[in-house]
């Protein structure tokens, strides 16, 4: 493989923000038909590099060389390096939800006949390219209405509608299931075979080293090194150590539980969905949790875990219907996130960036958001207060950032999910509701941000976490729920959890108790 | 960037410096008292503020005055009112006019009972305040009104109407409907009068009809002198009430609206009636020409502007103004000296005779 | 850190928002000083200054309740047709009723927060967007002025013009000046420096770096330089004539709602909700109360403003509040503010304000008509939203960033984020 022609040479590229240095001197070689990987912790400058090669960073606001197919290459924009063949895939998906399929897949690219677009051939050709990457729907379906992983397809299908010859996958599974995560890798494999060579940035390192041909890991806006995974013998572990400069003896810090009483209880839940009421999403649900214990939420996507989750922090999702929540004995009604949050609960969301922090605000204003009431005295806000509150999080937390005063905007995720938990942490809640809370963050950051969970457990609180990475259930957990179709259908101590046994009852209706 | 802050510094010093030096101790008493002496300098600041440039007449009227008092010697200001913010404008142009120094200032109000403030912010000041053309209300401190005889338009109007229609079809009863002018308007309501003093007579007798049953100004009354307005208006009344009906004629309060009543009417695919006008404007004149509206009114803007001008220069001297009506005019503080000239009827029998002396209609009319 | 950066950082206040207010204010000066020169010292005499606050001061008291909307994420397209709706009902309730002008004001107030009520009882509770129930509010208001003045217009009793056209009264000695103008300008000099050593003692507090000293005392210098400036020449106007009664109303409204909106939870809420709707319901927040109260709010405002222009025209006019929509929003968004939300400040929009008034007023007293004076507004507008997009789309910060760049020579500071991986930050030290 390593004698195959090089496509692509990125030679010394450095690019500068105002006060960063985002990336110092980066080589990336990539060989024509592999498919090669680039790690490296949030904040590295993958995503950087690839804005530079695409052209998002026009030629002239970098240094260096970008040579492709053997010629120098200066990108003025996008367009110019879509229509070199290089197609970039976004982390977040560039679809217009209510456009179909077809339409989405040549939008700003249309067949044309007379001027009027064609949409007799289009519809034929989009039938083509949706072959090409394993996706069967009308094409005249809606994008809103198919799922995460068929959106991720339709993208796929868009590039190859623009000739793709460099196909570059900006966390491709990183929104994906188990299933829909392995037909990805598996339509890689083929474009492999099939000559087209792909750049691919991930966390999910068991995916790195199951798909990769090479591997470039870049830190600090550095290049550290490049490896041929078959030749190097390259493995998780000498991938992690590359990342972040040192071995990580575990994934987990060590902990030993200190459980105490059941305290949070909730019973019979039934919710139904916010705009289709016929839809139940929460289908008479029980569970505890126990003070000092965590306890994991298993489930696949759209399982119900996080519907089950919000709709109990104050509804504030769908429709309630029915059941009751008991709190250290006595029954609580929360009919709003402010009732909730009075009555010591926390939800940290799975998204972060869209319903977990006000991109405007800064560090200190975020922290401070959920409960103003701390830091005010008849209704006027203490600035010194609120300022030294969010200080001792950002130290107790060790978020990285200059001062409380910079804005979260400019975080990178894992500091950022590190204000959110400061914003709840400082909320005093005797119940933490965390929704995905290492998603999209780099394995530095998660291995703090367990430690952070497992010190709140010891303060006495529980804690419940909603994941769809079992290992980290697997790892974390005291004891785990498994959610199938807004059910609870199983509950598995720590001792007893295995992915074999979650995942089973993660895909069927029928309740097993193996407490 | 040592150098910066030393040029900042110094700008701000400067700045500073600039600002204090011109500061100074209180000016004086109301300088009213000064101007009660003897006149002004003959190279006065002359303010006139006039509403927003949508009638020929008023752009006509800013340029006669420009010339005019340049003319004579004076140094001039004209402004407009902006077209949608037209009383906070006018407002503040009057102001900046006070602050300028303005000896005499002329003003065509927007809205006249909204200046009184203004005005006698204008007369603290020790300026002279004449009201052209509208009356301002509510202040004891406007010194002169000058206008053309209103009440007489409307008469002349209303006659106009009669005949024309007596022209048309020797015998009645007539239909008709009224229009008049806007509402914030002072002079729109003393055309309406006017005219209805002439038709009231004839409207009891049974021999002129309103068909519509509107005669209530509240409803004939058209916002802001606006031609959509009127020919919305025209348009709900055709269809309402002229099904069938005979349309003979119409009382509008000036050109811009007679246009649009005809366009209206014409829309509609009726025959034109006997439609009444106002200021003379180019296009009604070519209407009159064309047999299509019926009359318009000769107010001629450069006598008003002749008189106003006469009126600044006595002023300037010390003398006092000509006026030749001190009893009417009372804007409900005091009564108003007031100079008043007659307006003329034209029709297209008259038009060539009066309008020989005006460069811009008089080829029109041969 | 160099000392200019010393100096744009904490001219104005700390924080980096701060550094779009410096480049208005920088323009606000730029653009008296250039008017003070063309209009050969007229700008800045006594009787124009005085004329400046009370022209303005209505659409400014707007912007203050725009700014709110605009923060929360709506805008407010109603305001003109509120206040004239307002201001022929509180001017026929006087004239009709006789009601006296203190309970006529308090009727006037009354009634923009029921019309508040309706806007944001749609806005906030069945979640019409703010566009169409104000554009609906627009026609409305509009066609009840119209409905109930029958497009007249109404004069007001001498007692009620005091808050558009009213002074400061004379007392005490004869000093050559209005007295008590002086006595608010010496509180105004002492609120400004107690002001500063109280943010001192807070800097410090926060053990962050409070500004060098000499900055201080610049700081405080300007400001009451700026003040003693002023208050002369308000003091120093035509005997009669002194601080307008609508400027003490504006500055006293400014006062509170910058301290509502900078210092208090609700305020807070405002920005939380407009900067993610969602984040902030997540957190607490109660989003419709919110919604309902800024809309309200704007509308109470917007009744004041109403008022304050039918005292200060001595009269309630058909025309009232034409446009006065677009002159806020303008001030608004010239002050900073960001068109989708939860950014802007109260000072901002009365300095944009004030850009948009003193432009105006110089290009009149400069003779320019109304015509071009619009085409001018407009294009300042343009640029000064479209400077500030542009800058922040290169990834610089500011207007007045841009201005200073050349300026700078310094090394960029060291890589922030997630690069500083392993040590700690710096710790701050504490200066004198």
């Amino acid at each position: 493989m390593s004698d195959a022609p090089i496509l692509l040479e990125m030679r010394s590229i450095t690019k500068e923000f105002p006060g960063v240095k985002a990336l110092s001197d980066v080589n990336l070689v990539v060989r024509a038909g592999e498919i090669h990987a680039i790690c490296g912790e949030n904040g590295a400058g993958k995503s950087t590099l690839m804005k530079v090669l695409s052209g998002v960073y026009p030629y002239g606001t970098y240094d260096g060389d970008i040579i492709y197919q053997g010629a120098e290459t200066r990108f003025s924009d996008i367009r110019a390096s879509e229509h070199a063949g290089i197609v970039i895939i976004h982390q977040e998906l560039a679809l217009i939800p209510h456009m179909s399929i077809a339409e989405n897949i040549f939008l700003g690219n249309e067949p044309r006949r007379r001027g009027a677009i064609d949409w007799k051939s289009a519809n034929r050709m989009a039938l083509d390219l949706m072959a090409r990457v394993g996706l069967q729907e009308d094409p005249d379906t809606l994008v809103k209405d198919i799922g995460v992983g068929k959106q991720q397809l339709v993208e796929i299908a868009k590039a190859f509608a623009k000739d793709v010859k460099l196909l570059i996958l900006d966390e491709p599974t990183a929104a994906l299931n188990g299933a829909d995560s392995q037909h990805l890798l598996d339509l890689l494999r083929g474009f492999r075979s099939r000559g087209i060579t792909s750049i691919m940035i991930s966390h999910k390192l068991n995916e790195i080293e199951a798909i990769a041909d090479e591997i470039t890991i870049l830190r600090d806006g550095r290049t550290v090194e490049t490896l041929n995974i078959k030749a190097d013998g390259v493995d998780e572990d000498r991938i992690v150590r590359g990342m972040v400069g040192r071995e990580l003896s575990s994934r987990f810090p060590d902990h030993t539980p200190k459980i105490g009483e059941v305290f949070f209880e909730v019973r019979d839940w039934n919710v139904r969905h916010p705009i289709s009421a016929e839809r139940q999403v929460c289908k008479n649900e029980n569970f505890v949790v126990r003070r000092g214990e965590i306890v994991g939420f298993a489930g696949l996507m759209g399982a119900g875990r996080t519907e089950l989750a919000m709709s109990v922090f104050g509804r504030s999702y769908g429709v309630y219907e029915s059941g009751t929540i008991v709190k250290d004995g006595k029954e609580i009604v929360l009919k709003s996130v402010a009732d909730a949050i009075a009555h010591g609960l926390a939800y940290v969301s799975e998204d972060r960036k869209a319903i977990g922090l006000n991109l405007l605000d800064d560090i200190k204003a975020s922290t401070v958001a959920a409960k103003l009431s701390k830091i005010s005295h008849h209704g006027v806000l203490d600035e010194v207060a609120e300022y030294k509150a969010a200080e001792a999080y950002r130290r107790e937390l060790r978020t990285k950032a200059p001062t409380v005063d910079e804005s979260v905007s400019k975080l990178s995720g894992g500091n950022q999910q590190k204000v959110v938990l400061a914003k709840w942490m400082f909320t005093d809640p005797d119940l933490l509701i965390l929704d995905e809370p290492t998603r999209g963050i780099d394995v530095g950051a998660k291995y703090e941000i367990y430690g952070i969970i497992q010190r709140l457990a010891d303060q006495g609180k529980g804690v419940v976490v909603i994941s769809s990475e079992l290992p980290e259930l697997i790892g974390l957990c005291d004891r785990i729920y498994t959610v199938f179709e807004g059910s609870i259908t199983g509950e598995i101590a720590r001792q007893d959890a295995d992915p074999e046994t979650l995942m089973k009852q993660m895909t069927s209706t029928k309740k097993m108790q193996t407490r | 960037m040592r150098n910066l802050i030393g040029k900042s510094v110094a700008i701000g010093a400067i700045a500073a410096l600039a600002l204090t030096a011109c500061g100074s101790g209180r000016s004086g008493d109301s300088g009213g008292s000064k101007s009660e002496t003897k006149g002004f300098s003959a190279d006065s600041l002359i303010g006139v503020a006039l509403p927003s440039k949508t009638s020929e007449n008023w752009v006509l009227a800013g340029d006669l005055f420009t010339n005019g008092l340049k003319e004579a010697g004076f140094k001039s200001d004209v402004q407009y009112a902006g077209a949608s913010t037209t009383v906070a404008d006018q407002q503040a142009q009057i102001t900046a006019m006070v602050t300028k120094g303005a000896k005499v200032i002329v003003i065509g109000a927007t809205d006249a009972a909204q200046l009184s403030t203004q005005v006698a912010a204008a007369h603290a000041a020790g300026a002279k305040v004449i009201a052209y053309d509208r009356l301002i209300t509510n202040t004891p401190d406007l010194d002169y009104y000058v206008a053309f005889d209103n009440f007489k338009v409307g008469q002349l109007q209303g006659q106009a109407l009669l005949d024309g229609m007596k022209a048309k079809k020797p015998n009645g009863p007539y239909n008709i409907e009224l229009f008049s002018g806007s509402p914030d308007d002072n002079n729109a309501g003393v055309f309406f009068n006017g005219a209805m003093s002439v038709l009231k007579p004839e409207i009891d007798k049974g021999n002129v009809v309103v068909a519509s049953k509107q005669t209530d100004v509240k409803q004939t009354a058209i916002q802001g002198w606006k031609a959509e307005g009127a020919q919305a208006r025209m348009d709900q009344l055709l269809t309402s009430t002229y099904g069938s009906k005979e349309l003979d004629g119409v009382l509008s309060p000036n050109d811009t609206l007679g246009r649009a009543i005809i366009t209206s009417i014409k829309g509609a695919g009726k025959p034109v009636p006997v439609v009444t006008g106002q200021d003379s404007e180019v296009e009604s004149v070519k209407s009159i020409m064309a047999g299509e509206q019926y009359m318009t009114i000769n107010k001629d803007t450069r006598n008003l502007v002749k008189e106003t001008i006469n009126m600044v220069k006595a002023l300037q001297t010390g003398a006092t103004p000509q006026v030749n009506d001190t009893k009417s005019y009372n804007n409900g503080s005091k009564v108003v000296d007031t100079f008043l000239l007659p307006p003329v009827a034209v029709t297209k029998a008259n038009a060539a005779e009066a309008y020989a002396n005006d460069p811009k209609l008089s080829p029109l009319t041969k | 850190m160099s000392r200019f950066k010393d100096l744009q950082k904490n001219l104005f206040g700390g924080t980096t928002s701060n550094a779009r207010q410096f480049g208005m204010i920088f323009t606000l000066v730029a653009i008296v000083v250039l008017f003070q020169i063309l209009t050969d010292g007229l700008t800045l005499r006594s009787d124009n200054l005085i004329a400046l606050f009370q022209q303005n001061s209505y659409i400014l008291i707007l912007a203050i309740g725009m700014l709110m909307v605009i923060v929360a994420g709506h805008i407010d397209l109603s305001v003109g047709s509120v206040a004239a709706i307002a201001g022929i009902l509180v001017a026929k309730s006087m004239a009709e009723w006789s009601l006296p002008w203190p309970v006529a004001i308090l009727f006037g107030l009354a009634i923009g927060a029921l019309i508040g009520a309706w806007q944001g009882f749609w806005v906030a509770y069945i979640g019409v967007p703010a566009f169409i129930v104000t554009l609906a509010g627009m026609l409305l208001f509009r066609g009840g002025n119209q409905f109930i003045g029958n497009a007249n217009t109404i004069p007001v009793p001498e007692g009620f013009r005091m808050i558009g056209s009213g002074f400061l009264p004379e007392v005490g000695p004869s000093t050559g000046y209005n007295n008590l103008t002086l006595l608010l300008g010496l509180a105004a000099c002492v609120a400004v420096v107690w002001r500063e050593f109280q943010s001192r003692k807070t800097r410090r507090e926060m053990d962050a770096d409070a500004a060098p000293l000499w900055i201080s005392v610049l700081r405080m210098a300007v400001m009451v330089g700026v003040i003693v400036f002023a208050s002369l020449r308000f003091a120093s106007g035509r005997v009669g004539t002194s601080f307008p009664v609508s400027g003490i109303i504006l500055v006293a409204l400014v006062l509170a709602y910058s301290f509502y909106t900078r210092n208090t939870p609700g305020g807070r809420h405002i920005y939380a909700v407009g900067g993610n709707s969602r984040a902030a319901e997540l957190s607490g927040v109660k989003l419709k109360r919110v919604n309902f109260f800024v809309m309200m709010n704007m509308s109470v405002l917007a009744a004041l403003a109403g008022m304050i222009f039918v005292a200060r025209s001595a009269a309630s006019g058909p025309q009232d509040g034409n446009g006065w929509e677009l002159d806020a929003i303008a001030a608004v968004f010239i002050g900073g503010a960001a068109v989708s939300g939860g950014i802007g400040t109260i000072s901002g929009s009365i300095v944009g304000g004030l850009v948009m008034a003193v432009l105006n007023n110089g290009l009149q007293l400069l003779g320019v008509g109304t015509d071009r004076v619009q085409i001018i507004k407009g294009l300042v507008l343009l640029l000064a939203v479209a400077l500030d997009v542009y800058n922040k789309s290169q990834g610089r910060f500011s207007v007045i960033g841009s201005i200073t760049r050349a300026f700078r020579r310094d090394t960029p500071a060291p890589p922030t984020s997630s690069s500083a991986a392993d040590h700690e930050p710096a710790k701050t030290t504490v200066p004198g």
